[in-house]
């Protein structure tokens, strides 16, 4: 028996460290290229760790302010993906209950059919989304970057699948105790599924962090821009990697904020929550 | 009672506006364009099923060609990293599970830092590791091929970049769901005396079903929209056997020339009701195997 | 709780809507002006809008810099609102956006600027922009295939002579068949298609026959063929390895790329490089493909006399004192500065220095050139590294070309 653990023990780590290692090379060597002149970036052979450490890049890259007011857009990447995220948990928490754990007619019906609409690639959608951004006047705004995500169907059918797993004898115990749909909704569902709400926040702060076609759409003024449409600014026009290591550097810079939110999430979705007891109790 | 047959829609109705304005009325505009021929600026003209036809049926046209070999490659690209981006995950979730495994946060940080990072600068990041006088596979393991413009190797850069960037993700998933699950049913389970893997397959995986429907469904589709990782690695090459679907999709629409947006839309939309199809057929069989 | 929920949703919806009523107006006394210069380029661009604005002009000049422009440019063409005054666009749009008409013609401004004319520009540059007689662009810059080489290797192979007479012909690449040490290649593939395009000029050939795509064409076949030969004589850069990067290394005599690198191939140290003419199949005629950066006024009658009076005003100061410009590596399309002693000193005056230069950098004009362009960059790599069969693929390319423009012309018949 104790044995059997520790084969499995050695198994688990020899599995989670051979993949680490993998996946760890790649990023230090984009993290130390951004330390790296082109010379050397060029020069024949393999170096995990540059040969002569620079800041060039990073200078480079913060100090020019009038163009790229990088910091600003730091603020304002930091502003658009929390106001989404903050109404995204909202939106999935109510919706996801709705289409899981409520009656109505044709529920799953309308779930499938929505989902299946938002399974088709949009490509040419660009234009009329523009026009009903347009048309709310939300063209360089945040709005147009913080509410057209809340539709997504992605979050709301995970939110779905995980209620689906909660045991209806959870609800039916409540409504016994005389409990309405938002009271079951705030108090019995809610808290458990939070690791999932913390999940979807995640990806979703993530997922508008990171977006970078439409905001280069919809925004005009250079002030306004989330980071990930600045940087494009900072590429040159033929799309070219002509500088690799302010490129790396830039990423890098673009990646702080979030790397920093996903050390804090991970603290928080994996609280453990037990469902069994919970019906015990 | 009355007031009961409400309630849903305080549920579901924002939610049903903001898609009913953010993406069913461009989806719908989407697929009339399908229908017309359109360069983005001018007002679209009806030409019914043209685009389909010449899509489907012409073989003599470049479309034709471009939407087949297109089709092709982007199924093998799901095919190829679909199952992967479900197993290794579910691996290293399962792995971390393990009780006396430490450092787990550090591990799991490890895993997922690749998907923070913006898809050019990884891709540039896979292309000098690649690269034969730069990179790993050339110093370290002697490799004398260049790996983007010669196959199988330009779908393993593509693959690898793909894998690396996306684990993290459904890990995440996995890992919320299996931490969900009751430790009273593993105590049990190992009183019975059972060993880690009937643990894993009696325990773990029917009580994480529904989030396994979930990233099942949802990384396919997403795999089948993959377009950045070939354009970045290979640009579709060589001879356009990783040129995928929606390469020339946007090709058609936002490219140098004037816009051939109409063709662009009836491919898109092709493509959608291959997700479609293929999705509603993983939802049906797992759904039916789960209950 | 019920309600709470429902009133803070209300709220949010609400107070993102009112939020929000106040939208921007358009500015009557600016010109608002996008570009897709991004990196430098855009930086070299606002100093020089900086410089105009410091002159007090009645209506100053806003620069707005778009990573994606023409996919913007639908957008607002399409709602009709926020549609700029000004906006730089490439040469091979300038066709395209004239048949669609969403190009408005320059004649205001031509008429308020007489300085603004034919003869003070590089002729292609202007050239591009008259459609039928009419002037729809200005030009700021043409920016060219250029052909970099490596000081130091051509020195250690002893091949300077290649460099005599200002042109090096493939005859000449192909004499260092076998005499490389190993990892020294004599050319990359760098911007492979503009090459392939430069040696169409080269041998005589065009891409068009009466306003038909002409791509399956004797020309075409041999411009390849020749390319090639340097290919197969394993003295291009493998197929698949970074070529640019590989230049910057030192291991590479010549790279195709443009004249937008300079700036960077300077930052790499230890790079003694200098520029020269694009490679060709012969020794009397050189050719290097171009384009060129246009100042265009998109349709909206919303705009002004007075504006259209402000961009003349704006470009004519552009005309006078677009130095700046020279330093992001472009060759000015204006007359004046290009021939300011100044602008000696920039590497890129190399190609304004005679006449014969001045004639080699060639701007295909027509209309269906992006398409052409596309196939060719599309199919080159695979023909010359001979990864497929040249005559079907050249038939492959035409038929890509055809069907491209008869999707294209359905909508406008």
């Amino acid at each position: 028996m104790v044995k059997k653990i520790s084969i499995s023990k050695y198994l688990a780590y020899l599995f989670l460290i051979v993949l680490c290692v993998i996946w760890a090379v790649p990023v230090l060597f984009g993290i130390t290229t951004s330390f790296r002149s082109q010379a050397e970036v060029v020069s024949s052979g393999f170096r995990l760790l540059p040969v002569n450490w620079i800041m060039d890049n990073y200078t480079t890259i913060l100090g020019n302010t009038s163009t790229a007011p990088i910091l600003r857009w730091l603020m304002n990447s930091l502003f658009i993906a929390t106001a989404h995220t903050f109404l995204v948990i909202v939106v999935i928490s109510l919706t996801g209950y709705g289409y899981s754990r409520m009656n109505f007619k044709g529920r799953d019906t309308l779930f499938f059919t929505l989902l299946g609409i938002s399974f088709f690639p949009g490509v040419v959608n660009l234009i009329p989304s523009y026009k009903i951004i347009d048309a709310l006047g939300w063209v360089n705004t945040a709005w147009a970057m913080i509410i057209p995500g809340l539709a997504g169907m992605g979050n709301i059918f995970l939110v779905r699948q995980f209620m689906k797993g909660i045991p209806n004898e959870l609800d039916e115990s409540a409504r016994v105790d005389g409990a309405g749909d938002f009271k079951i909704y705030a108090s019995v569902i809610l808290p458990l599924i939070k690791p999932v709400l913390i999940v979807c926040g995640l990806f979703s702060f993530i997922g508008s962090w990171n977006d970078f076609l439409w905001p280069v759409i919809v925004y005009t003024d250079v002030d306004k821009m989330p980071v990930t449409a600045g940087l494009l600014l900072l590429q040159d026009i033929y799309g070219n990697y002509r500088m690799i290591g302010q490129l790396m550097g830039s990423a890098i810079l673009a990646m702080i904020p979030t790397f920093i939110l996903f050390l804090f999430a991970q603290k928080h979705f994996l609280q453990s929550i037990n469902l069994n007891s919970g019906i015990k109790g | 009672m009355n007031k009961k047959s409400f309630t849903p829609y305080f549920f579901v109705g924002p939610h049903l506006i903001l898609f009913a304005i953010f993406i069913l009325l461009p989806t719908i505009y989407g697929i009339y364009a399908s229908f017309t021929q359109w360069n983005l600026m001018n007002d679209p003209v009806w030409v019914g099923f043209d685009n389909y036809k010449t899509i489907l049926f012409n073989s003599d046209s470049t479309f034709y060609t471009q939407f087949k070999n297109g089709l092709k490659n982007t199924l093998l690209f799901v095919v190829l990293t679909v199952p992967i981006l479900i197993v290794i995950p579910l691996m290293i979730a399962v792995a971390l599970e393990h009780k006396k495994v430490k450092m787990k946060g550090f591990m799991q940080s490890i895993l997922y830092i690749p998907g923070l990072i913006s898809i050019s600068a990884a891709a540039l990041i896979w292309s000098l590791i690649f690269n034969k006088q730069l990179g790993i596979t050339g110093n370290i393991f002697g490799s004398t091929v260049a790996w983007a413009a010669n196959q199988p190797y330009a779908w393993i850069t593509i693959i690898v970049l793909t894998i690396w960037g996306g684990v993290g993700g459904n890990m995440i998933i996995y890992r919320a769901s299996i931490n969900g699950v009751s430790k009273d049913l593993y105590e049990a389970a190992e009183i019975d005396g059972a060993g880690p893997i009937r643990k894993f397959s009696s325990i773990t995986l029917p009580s994480i079903r529904f989030p396994l429907i979930y990233t099942f469904v949802m990384t396919t589709a997403g795999a089948f929209n993959v377009f950045g990782q070939p354009l970045m690695m290979t640009d579709g090459g060589p001879r356009q056997s990783t040129h995928v679907l929606m390469m020339y999709i946007r090709q058609l629409a936002f490219g140098h020339g004037e816009s051939i947006a109409g063709m662009a839309s009836a491919m898109a939309v092709l493509l959608g009701l291959v997700i479609l199809v293929i999705s509603a057929l993983q939802y049906y069989v797992m759904n039916r195997n789960a209950s | 709780m019920k309600k709470n929920v429902v009133y803070s949703l209300m709220l949010v919806f609400l107070a993102s809507i009112m939020l929000t009523a106040c939208g921007g107006g358009e500015d009557k006394n600016t010109i608002t002006f996008w570009t897709p210069l991004t990196g430098d380029d855009g930086a070299y661009m606002d100093q020089l809008i900086k410089d105009y604005n410091a002159t007090n002009p009645e209506i100053k000049v806003k620069h707005v810099i778009t990573a994606d422009m023409y996919t913007k440019i639908s957008t607002v063409l399409n709602s009709g609102k926020g549609v700029p005054d000004l906006a730089i666009i490439h040469a091979d749009r300038v066709p395209g956006f004239v048949k669609q008409g969403v190009l408005e013609p320059m004649t205001t401004v031509l008429e308020s600027q007489p300085e603004i004319n034919k003869d003070n520009y590089l002729p292609q540059a202007w050239a591009t922009g008259t459609i039928d007689g009419t002037q729809y662009t200005v030009p700021l810059d043409i920016h060219s295939n250029t052909m970099y080489y490596n000081k130091d290797l051509l020195k250690k192979y002893n091949v300077e002579s290649f460099l005599d007479d200002d042109v090096v012909t493939i005859d000449e690449m192909l004499s260092l068949q076998g005499k490389l040490d190993e990892g020294d290649y004599v050319v990359n593939d760098a911007l492979l298609g503009w090459v392939v395009l430069a040696q169409i000029q080269n041998l005589g050939g065009d891409i068009q026959q009466d306003g038909k795509p002409a791509v399956n064409t004797e020309a075409m076949k041999q411009a390849f063929t020749e390319i090639k030969k340097v290919a197969d004589a394993g003295l291009m850069t493998p197929f698949g390895e970074d070529g640019y990067l590989m230049f910057q290394s030192g291991n590479v005599f010549f790279s195709t790329d443009g004249t937008w690198s300079s700036t960077a191939h300077a930052a790499v140290e230890g790079l003694n490089f200098d520029v020269t003419n694009i490679y060709s199949t012969t020794a009397d005629k050189f050719t290097n493909r171009a384009s060129s950066h246009l100042f265009a006024m998109l349709k909206n009658d919303k705009r002004s006399d007075e504006k259209e009076q402000g961009i003349g005003a704006f470009l004519e100061f552009i005309r006078e004192n677009s130095m700046e410009w020279a330093k992001a590596g472009q060759i000015v399309a204006s007359k004046q500065v290009i021939e300011d002693p100044e602008y000696s000193n920039y590497m890129q005056s190399f190609f304004t220095s005679n006449e014969k230069e001045i004639e080699s950098l060639y701007i295909y004009t027509y209309e269906y050139y992006p398409y052409v362009a596309e196939a060719v960059d599309t199919y080159a790599a695979d023909i010359v590294r001979g990864n497929v069969d040249l005559d079907e693929t050249l038939q492959t390319m035409q038929k890509f070309v055809e069907d491209k423009i008869a999707e294209g012309s359905k909508g406008t018949e």
